[in-house]
């Protein structure tokens, strides 16, 4: 059975084919329910284009460069990737997960916006190229034209170049005829999943939709935050033994005691692939020799998304920062003071309005770099 | 350098006190032990322990039968010494033996002791410190007990000494805090620099055509096994550890740490050319082997001075010979039927602070508060209870006379070679590697060979029977000075009332005042308690074992951790939710 199905592989490929198809499916979801094909065809039609672009070409580029990789392993006959394979999951892990943290809580005002998105998008899609401008300007311009390509694009080979990485670590041993099926059923069943996810966000109502897999999205961010903490640090082990610790398993000596907060024997889903506990790592950052630099970074991340939200909460209820005064309430002051007629209400409310869609659009704007 | 018989007939101080039986003499070292600076392998200067200023220290020297009257002053300045007689039985001396913590306290910086014994065993022994991880850094030398009556005296013209060792150029108290260390979680040894013969390199032995020479081999060192072999001549072992042999002729020997072997090897008829003759570490237990490491070291049967040196020639693959198959001279018999059978099962593992121990039975060794000779003596109907001597000392209590068997399985890849203290036992039964644990009803010699030290095979076993003769307090060690620092060792507490009825009140004066200086008890258990000795509450403990799961530490944090999980994603629907009320 090992022979033809090497089951650590299956795992890599369905658990980063999971992460990845999550998002994609979430982008395509969320263009399903914005744009729709019954509203802005051609506009749907290339924008879902684009996601589809962004994954081929993305999936693409990680089959060359970890065709090369492999290739390169089994040339020079040396796992180069021995000493830097825990920097590298730390960094890309800490990069994949600010870019969800990011993009999530814009994902969740995006009935507001429904209108406003529509527009801009078209309108960028559609104005053709302009000379004007310098070469940052005219690289906003193009990021925020093919947002939709670039996202699912740096998704697709940041997942892709982690399973290749971490394939190339684990896979050397295993005969190559062990390949082939396991990478196959590993990338189908996270697809598969994908699809399930994608398919249920058109029923329900699309805030409860987005809402679920917002939380889901932040649950997989705070785990690949912590478990990115958690590989710098054991980088850092790796380097005080002068070896690789995971090759005494996963007992004494596999882990630092003075940075353990809980260690047990079994349920490590680093090795051979992990089974189900490198699911539950994936999705919750499950780890089985947890430190305090991978508890508190959690718990840590948590805390600022729980101020980040309230923050923007309470600034969407309020108008204002949380200890600061906005513009309305000095304007309102000012037509107080200078009695100068004014259709205060309707002039507040366009006020109030006008700021909170500048402060999303700030937030979205932020997000995607196109100037104002 | 040539060294033959001429130069061991000097011994420091030859004092001729009184003739106890025909020709019985009275031989006194005065041992000064100190910091001297040496570079036997030619690339590093470094401080190393020697005797009277000069390093390698000198041989001790003796016939059967005589008085050695060893005076130690430890002019370290940093450290405690001692001295043990490795392969000597100590009958009714058990307190000259050596080892603190057991039979006496660790000489102080500036202290003197003295050690006093008669000899009755003929053979090749060698002396060493047995203080914790001391005698690599160069307190060791061989000791030869010579026998007028030994049925080889007319089969050789010339006895020459030859000792072995593996080389650190770092001073031990920089390398032991490395090893056991939770940096080290492996308890991976470290890898010695460099393999000498006779403390130096490129020896030269001179041999004149014809002769037989018997060649008395020491590997004195701290970790490697030493594969040894004489290009061109084959040799006859005579004697191992002490123990007289029926010759056999074998062309390379397989010596562990603190073995010893006689040879008789012939030179040969004519002096056209010299013969390289090599010892080469074993480096199956080096953790990671550097490329600069050179295992081998030559020296050089000289038959003609003139002619060059030639290397050693490359070999194929090592093919010692099995000491199991030797036949001892005396063809004791085979200890039949056991009074006492003890088994010790040695695994290698963590504790709590992260480092790798070694473990018989689940105990590692931690020295008692009181010596062990010292509980036994002032322990009184109690010394024959082990609990008095502590759970760390790993003790056994052996009855007077009693044939008493160990059996040691190993599950552990090491090559590990076992010594016992006070006795040479039989080897009834050793196993190939990878057999894992003794089973009973293995063929066992009728006559089997006897020895102090002998190796177990990786994930294998052995067998020891030995007669329980020589009442004291007997050690049982791997000798790979690596493993007795992380605790792999036994104690043989061997008929303590009759070690009660000849040793108490018999302490030397400079014993116990070694014990004052260094702030030790010298009566009690193993926790230093006089008044209740099965109260061992307070006695030494290793750290404690490591936490296998959860624990108060990890089961709060992983709550907070689901919590504020919780927590997030109920802020997060909740600024999710706001749109749906607020349309």
């Amino acid at each position: 059975m090992v022979q033809v199905f090497a089951v650590p592989v299956f795992f890599i490929c369905f658990r980063e084919c999971l992460e990845t198809s999550i998002i994609v499916s979430v982008l395509l979801a969320f263009l399903k329910q914005t744009l729709g094909p019954e509203r802005d065809a051609a506009v749907y039609k290339k924008l879902v284009k684009q996601v589809w672009w962004g994954v081929i070409l993305g999936l693409l580029i990680c089959v060359i460069i970890g065709g090369g990789m492999i290739g390169a392993f089994y040339g020079v006959g040396k796992n180069t990737f021995n000493g830097t394979e825990d920097i590298w999951e730390g960094i890309f892990g800490i990069i994949a997960a600010s870019i969800i943290s990011l993009m999530g809580a814009a994902l969740l005002r995006v009935s507001k916006l429904q209108d406003k998105w529509r527009v801009k998008l078209a309108k960028s899609l559609e104005t053709s190229d302009q000379a004007r401008g310098n070469a940052r300007g005219r690289f906003k311009k193009w990021a925020e034209k093919y947002a939709m390509f670039l996202l699912p694009f740096i998704t697709v080979l940041r997942e892709g170049l982690e399973a290749v990485i971490f394939i190339g670590g684990v896979g050397l041993g295993m005969p190559a005829t062990a390949f082939p099926l396991a990478v196959f059923c590993g990338l189908g069943a996270g697809c598969l999943v994908g699809y399930f996810i994608y398919r249920g966000g058109n029923r329900a109502s699309l805030q409860l939709f987005l809402i679920i897999s917002t939380c889901f999205l932040y649950l997989v961010a705070a785990g690949l935050f912590s478990r990115a903490v958690w590989f710098l640090e054991n980088n850092k082990w790796n380097h005080i033994v002068g070896g690789d610790a995971s090759e005494v398993g996963s007992g004494a000596g596999s882990y630092d005691i003075r940075q353990s907060v809980w260690h047990v024997n079994c349920c490590n889903p680093q090795l051979g692939g992990g089974g189900g506990w490198g699911i539950f790592n994936s999705l919750f950052g499950w780890t089985n020799s947890a430190t305090y630099g991978s508890v508190l970074s959690y718990n840590l991340y948590w805390l600022s998304v729980i101020i980040a939200f309230a923050v923007m909460g309470y600034k969407e209820k309020k108008g204002s920062w949380p200890f600061r005064k906005t513009k309305q309430v000095v304007e309102e002051q000012g037509s107080e003071l200078g009695c100068q007629p004014s259709g205060d209400i309707t002039g507040d409310s366009r006020e109030i309005k006008k700021d909170e869609s500048e402060v999303i659009s700030t937030n979205i704007r932020e997000i995607l770099e196109i100037p104002e | 350098m040539a060294i033959s018989l001429s130069n061991f007939l000097n011994p420091i101080s030859v004092l001729l006190l009184y003739v106890l039986r025909c020709n019985a003499v009275v031989i006194t070292y005065d041992f000064n032990v100190s910091w001297v600076y040496a570079n036997p392998d030619g690339a590093y200067n470094r401080p190393v322990i020697g005797i009277n200023g000069q390093w390698p220290v000198p041989p001790i020297t003796a016939t059967k039968g005589d008085r050695i009257i060893v005076n130690v002053n430890n002019q370290l300045g940093n450290e405690t010494t001692s001295l043990h007689f490795h392969g000597l039985f100590m009958n009714g001396t058990s307190h000259m033996d050596g080892p603190p913590g057991v039979t006496q306290c660790e000489i102080a910086p500036g202290k003197s002791f003295t050690y006093n014994f008669t000899v009755e065993q003929p053979g090749t022994y060698w002396y060493h410190s047995h203080t914790r991880g001391q005698y690599p850094d160069g307190l060791r030398g061989p000791l030869i007990i010579h026998d007028p009556d030994s049925p080889y005296k007319d089969l050789y013209d010339e006895e020459v000494v030859l000792t072995f060792s593996d080389w650190y150029h770092d001073l031990m108290h920089t390398l032991l805090p490395k090893f056991i260390s939770l940096t080290n979680p492996t308890g991976a040894e470290p890898v010695p620099k460099a393999s000498l013969i006779n403390d130096t390199q490129n020896v030269k032995v001179f041999v004149q055509p014809g002769k037989t020479y018997l060649f008395r081999m020491v590997n004195m060192g701290a970790f490697a096994g030493q594969y040894l072999w004489f290009e061109g001549h084959t040799m006859q072992i005579v004697e191992v550890d002490g123990i007289y042999t029926f010759p056999e002729e074998v062309n390379m020997i397989y010596i562990t740490a603190a073995q010893r072997y006689s040879v008789l090897v012939t030179a040969k008829n004519h002096s056209e050319s010299n013969s390289p003759f090599v010892t080469s570490m074993d480096q199956d237990l080096f953790d990671k082997v550097p490329k600069s490491l050179n295992p081998n070291v030559t020296g050089w049967l000289i038959y003609d001075d003139s002619k060059p040196l030639p290397p050693a020639a490359m070999i194929e693959n090592f093919d010692p010979f099995d000491d199991f198959n030797l036949i001892p001279h005396d063809l004791e018999p085979l200890y039949d039927h056991v009074d006492y059978a003890l088994t010790l099962d040695l695994k290698m593992g963590n504790l709590g602070d992260g480092a790798n121990y070694a473990f018989f039975n689940n105990i590692t060794y931690v020295p008692p508060k009181v010596p062990t000779l010292y509980t036994a003596l002032s322990t009184g109907g109690n010394a024959t209870n082990a609990v008095v001597y502590g759970e760390n000392t790993n003790s056994f209590v052996l009855n007077k006379g009693d044939i008493v068997q160990i059996i040691l399985n190993s599950a552990d890849s090491g090559k590990h070679p076992f010594h016992l203290h006070g006795h040479a036992f039989q080897v009834a039964v050793r196993s190939e590697a990878d057999e894992g644990p003794y089973v009973t009803d293995i063929a066992m010699p009728p006559t089997p060979m006897r020895r102090d030290t002998i190796m177990v095979n990786p994930n294998g076993n052995f067998v020891l029977r030995f007669r329980a003769d020589n009442p004291g307090i007997w050690l049982f060690h791997c000798h790979i000075e690596w493993h007795v620092a992380s605790g792999l060792i036994a104690t043989m507490v061997e008929a303590p009332l009759t070690l009660q009825q000849t040793l108490s009140g018999k302490i030397p004066a400079d014993h116990l005042s070694a014990c004052h200086d260094t702030n030790t008890p010298t009566a009690g258990n193993a926790a230093g308690n006089t008044i209740n000795v099965l109260d061992l509450a307070g006695a030494p403990r290793p750290p404690p074992p490591l936490p296998t799961g959860f624990t108060a530490r990890g089961i709060v944090a992983l709550v907070f951790s689901v919590i504020s999980a919780f927590a997030g994603l109920a802020v997060i629907a909740w600024y999710g939710a706001a749109p749906l009320g607020a349309v």
